[in-house]
């Protein structure tokens, strides 16, 4: 191991915490801050930290089951699949609970790609391939859904591009999803640690590994509903999370579990400080600043350590 | 299958060797009734996928975390894991990251989480395709060793002569889709040789030792 953990830990803790106070106090009018800090800034944070650990997480689920780093969120349609639900419930259930209908529509997307790429002969290439057009159907299906009702595009807008802006989700509901998903995924996180083997080898008579694949997936599509419920869709924190903690810590899953929290919060948190300083009267979009931040971080670590994620030579 | 003995499945290329392990291991639904008597079974496929970017030592212990519900590994698990180590010779590279293996310690290892899962029928399908010979023969004395210990393997190779030594139960596959289940002897008869390879071969008989050899 190049990187010790310690040393990995302390400087994403470091950063945790930096990025959290500058989001919280940087530029802060003190003749009303409290008033700033409750009804703007906080749930901006929760809302950060949240969409951004799930989405790391969601994304590191994919990748050690589909043992692909391409797989990710957004690229397997879960994401466009929850942004799908949360976009009919605006349109035609407008007292319901978001997150319910964000949920079903990535556990729909989950269990199209899922049936699609075939329950019994379970290809994790197709699996991809499917999730890639599924993705591309539902942003499809989205963007035809926002040209109709010219009155609520605004609303859906914001679920395509990302941004901790849209004020009508209630804090406590967030949390109280996001630490009950947390616990679930506690459970089931060591398991990954048996999942990084080969899938085709057998140490128990009778196989669960499809069993276990299939509700990481079910996990991961929980994780991406709650994070698009929050955020929109974020394609690129998915992705890059996982991968950025495996080229610096390894292969444990265990490890890698809170990795992903810190590194996922983080790096929301950081974009999310600098979209709205970097022009200072004007936001940025969310989705822009989190590419520029974190492409070159990413490059440079694969540049340096990309052996890890080759899958064989 | 033979309790505790090393079979060795041979055939030519199409002949349907790595069929008949998945059909053993239920991979793939046929017809036939299987009847199986094992406790356990550990397949090893034909280049088996192995993560980067983590200890041999975690490797193995990847098994432990299949069934269980928990975190952390016990003292016991930790020893057993150090215990297989030392059995396979690889107790000084514990802590090397498994990308820096070679293919013959990276073959070892996957021996090793069979041992490890507790499975008393090993079916390996060509365990030392693309391994020098001193790594395949290693890697056949060790499976040998482990039939003393309840441990059945089953092993799909190409080299005869290999086979020939360390093998106890021959099965071929011949052209017509036949099985062919016998002892050393009786297999490597020219005629059975013929029916499964469609040459001829030279069999040269050396005090107990048989040697086989291809003629134009």
């Amino acid at each position: 191991m190049a990187y010790k953990k310690g040393i990995v830990f302390t400087t994403l803790i470091t950063g945790f915490i930096l990025s959290l106070f500058l989001c919280l106090f940087y530029r802060l009018d003190l003749s009303n801050g409290e008033i700033i800090l409750s009804y703007i800034r906080v749930p901006a944070v929760i809302k950060a930290i949240i969409s951004g650990s799930c989405l790391s997480l969601a994304g590191m689920f994919l990748q050690t089951i589909s043992k692909n780093p391409l797989a990710d969120p957004y690229l397997t349609g879960l994401s466009s699949g929850a942004g799908f639900g949360i976009v009919i419930s605006l349109l035609f259930f407008n007292s319901v609970n978001y997150s319910l209908f964000g949920f079903f529509g990535a556990l729909f997307a989950a269990a199209l790609v899922i049936i699609l790429s075939g329950f019994s002969k379970f290809s994790i290439t197709k699996l991809i391939l499917i999730g890639l057009s599924v993705n591309l159907f539902t942003g499809a299906l989205i963007s035809f859904l926002i040209l109709l009702n010219p009155l609520k595009s605004y609303a859906m807008t914001l679920i395509l591009t990302g941004g901790f802006s849209s004020a009508d989700v209630s804090s406590k509901v967030l949390v109280s999803l996001f630490i009950s998903a947390i616990i679930l995924c506690g459970l089931f996180v060591p398991k990954l640690n048996a999942m990084r083997l080969d899938n085709r080898l057998i140490f128990n008579s009778g196989t669960k590994v499809n069993l276990y694949n299939i509700v990481f997936i079910i996990l991961a599509a929980f994780l991406t509903s709650i994070s698009v419920y929050c955020a929109g869709i974020l394609g690129f924190a998915g992705i890059i999370c996982p991968l950025l903690t495996k080229l610096l810590l390894g292969n444990d899953s265990r490890v890698l579990f809170f990795a992903n929290i810190l590194t996922g919060s983080t790096l929301l948190l950081f974009s999310n400080f600098l979209a709205a300083n970097i022009i200072y009267p004007l936001e940025v979009p969310l989705g822009v600043v989190v590419a520029i931040v974190g492409v070159p971080f990413f490059v440079y670590f694969l540049l340096k350590k990309g052996g890890i994620l080759n899958n064989q030579d | 299958m033979h309790d505790n003995k090393l079979s060795v499945i041979l055939g030519l290329n199409g002949a349907g060797k790595s069929t008949l392990i998945k059909i053993i291991t239920g991979n793939i639904k046929t017809e036939i009734h299987t009847k199986n008597t094992f406790k356990k079974v550990f397949y090893l496929p034909q280049n088996p996928y192995y993560p980067k970017g983590i200890t041999s030592f975690d490797y193995l212990s990847s098994v432990f975390f299949k069934n269980n519900w928990k975190w952390f590994l016990s003292k016991e698990e930790k020893q057993k894991i150090i215990d297989v180590l030392e059995k396979i010779g690889l107790s000084d590279k514990k802590n090397i990251n498994i990308e820096n293996l070679s293919g013959g310690e990276i073959q070892k290892l996957n021996i090793a989480l069979g041992l490890l899962s507790g499975a008393d029928l090993f079916l390996l399908d060509e365990p030392s395709s693309n391994m020098d010979l001193i790594n395949h023969i290693k890697i056949l004395k060790m499976l040998k060793s482990l039939t003393s210990q309840n441990i059945t393997s089953v092993i799909i190779m190409h080299d005869l002569n290999l086979a020939l030594k360390y093998g106890d139960m021959f099965i071929g596959i011949t052209k017509d889709k036949k099985i062919v289940q016998c002892g050393v002897k009786e297999f490597f008869s020219r005629e059975n040789l013929k029916r499964i390879f469609d040459i001829d071969f030279k069999i040269l008989e050396d005090g107990n030792n048989i040697y086989v050899q291809n003629i134009d």
